[in-house]
């Protein structure tokens, strides 16, 4: 059929300007796992609202191909940030708070993720599973960053740490993550 | 600077994982142009990254693909998804209510249009039934006065007929009574028939009387006074039937009290006229 099976990172994304469905194809089937698996990691107990977000996602991908800049980043690098930022949202969104009608909203919000971040430790997946590895002072930094969304000045706040340790301790953690992706 | 120091420092993993601020990124692109050995590093980061992702991928389920085509508008050839419901999905702006959003499909208008299809047949419905109603409530009423017009047109016949019975039987005698010196203007007419004994009396001009009072017509036999029954002045122009007499000699109307007396008060006599009968 001449349909390329694989593209190199280049080819892939001119394709995708010029708006060519089967490089869009392709990148689904490359790359919807590894998106849904970081969704999955951000919005934990839902897999209808992720599979939501991984949606939006790609029509987003799709929609904004144009303002991707290779020279910032690999292309992976921008969906994959495209997918955190999505899964954030949702998060903080009225619908995913109303399905957690269980849960303490929102004046101990930050109690509330605290807690929940501890406790989350049972079957992580992912880049969970290596934040698994670091100490816990570094790990919650991480979570409540990465998969949590808050600033370091919010993380500070909530944790009651000066903000220069907050962002030390993170950096930290970030290379000792990069030593575990390995 | 040193940027191997740099590279150490981490922020190229807060760069890449979207924690840096934006003075630290605007600062690490700047840097990443300068220095090449930055940017390796940073691209081993993201390719270490990418692999460990692609590693630890999760499968979505497989509508979300023909969702996403659906809504880019690049249906899926390639794929088999026929045995998948298509579903028409919007892309949202919000993520409330997600659910509700991919079954509200219809448009808004359409929705509006319906509804107001059916306010019109409703209204039209009922303007119907009123009309029907009214028509029929206009076909009784017109139905009754029809009865109604039948009726009086048969009793307005059946006086007439009597009338002219009356008049134009030859054993009938017609008396005309005259005003007496106390009621010079009053007058009647008695049609009597002398072979059936009816009696019949048109008011021609007797003045009205208080309502306590009553005109009653006596026959004179023998100079005896006969009731005839009682009448109304407002009784003119109708041919009254009055008690039967076989004889009478004159006919006397005098002014009673109402319901009329045994015998008559003569001073008060309206008006007379005698028959052609012999005593």
């Amino acid at each position: 059929m001449g349909i390329p099976t694989t593209y190199t990172e280049q080819e892939l994304v001119l394709a995708l300007k010029q708006r060519n469905d089967q490089a869009f194809g392709f990148l689904y089937d490359n790359y919807a796992g590894a998106l849904y698996s970081i969704i999955k990691q951000i919005i934990t107990d839902n897999s209808e609202l992720a599979s939501d977000v991984l949606q939006e996602v790609f029509i987003n991908i799709w929609r904004k191909i144009e303002t991707y800049d290779s020279t910032k980043g690999r292309l992976f690098t921008w969906m994959l940030n495209i997918a955190r930022n999505a899964s954030i949202d949702m998060l903080r969104s009225k619908s995913y708070q109303n399905s957690q009608k269980n849960q303490e909203l929102p004046d101990n919000v930050y109690k509330g993720v605290a807690n929940q971040t501890v406790l989350q430790n049972v079957d992580n997946i992912g880049l969970k599973k290596v934040l698994e590895k670091l100490k816990p002072e570094h790990r919650i930094l991480v979570e409540l960053a990465y998969f949590k969304g808050f600033t370091h000045e919010e993380i500070a706040e909530m944790m009651v740490i000066p903000l220069g340790t907050v962002k030390t301790r993170i950096r930290n953690a970030l290379i000792q993550l990069r030593e575990y992706l390995k | 600077m040193n940027v191997q120091e740099y590279i150490e420092s981490g922020i190229i993993e807060s760069y890449v994982m979207g924690l840096a601020s934006e003075p630290e990124r605007a600062e690490f692109e700047r840097l990443c142009a300068e220095h090449p050995e930055l940017l390796a590093a940073r691209k081993k980061f993201e390719e270490r990254l990418e692999g460990y992702a692609s590693e630890n991928a999760v499968s979505p389920p497989p509508e979300v693909k023909v969702k996403v085509l659906e809504a880019i508008g690049k249906p899926d050839s390639r794929a088999e998804i026929a045995s998948i419901p298509p579903t028409i999905v919007t892309m949202r702006n919000d993520k409330e209510e997600p659910r509700e959003k991919a079954t509200a499909g219809t448009p808004f208008i359409l929705r509006l249009l319906a509804a107001a299809s059916i306010v019109l047949f409703l209204a039209m419905g009922y303007l119907y039934y009123q009309t029907k109603q009214e028509n029929k409530d206009l076909t009784d009423t017109n139905d009754r006065l029809k009865t109604s017009l039948d009726t009086t047109k048969n009793v307005l016949d059946r006086i007439v007929k009597e009338q002219a019975d009356v008049v134009s039987n030859p054993n009938v005698t017609v008396v005309n009574m005259v005003g007496t010196t106390v009621a010079p203007k009053s007058s009647a007419n008695i049609y009597w028939d002398s072979a059936s004994s009816n009696v019949y009396l048109v008011v021609k001009n007797m003045p009205k009387l208080t309502s306590d009072k009553q005109y009653q017509l006596w026959a004179l036999i023998d100079n005896k006074p006969k009731d005839l029954g009682v009448f109304d002045a407002t009784d003119s122009k109708v041919i009254l039937q009055m008690k039967n007499t076989q004889k009478a000699q004159a006919f006397a109307i005098t002014i009673q009290q109402k319901g009329g007396s045994p015998s008559p008060d003569l001073q008060k006599l309206q008006s007379m006229g005698k028959t052609l009968q012999n005593q």
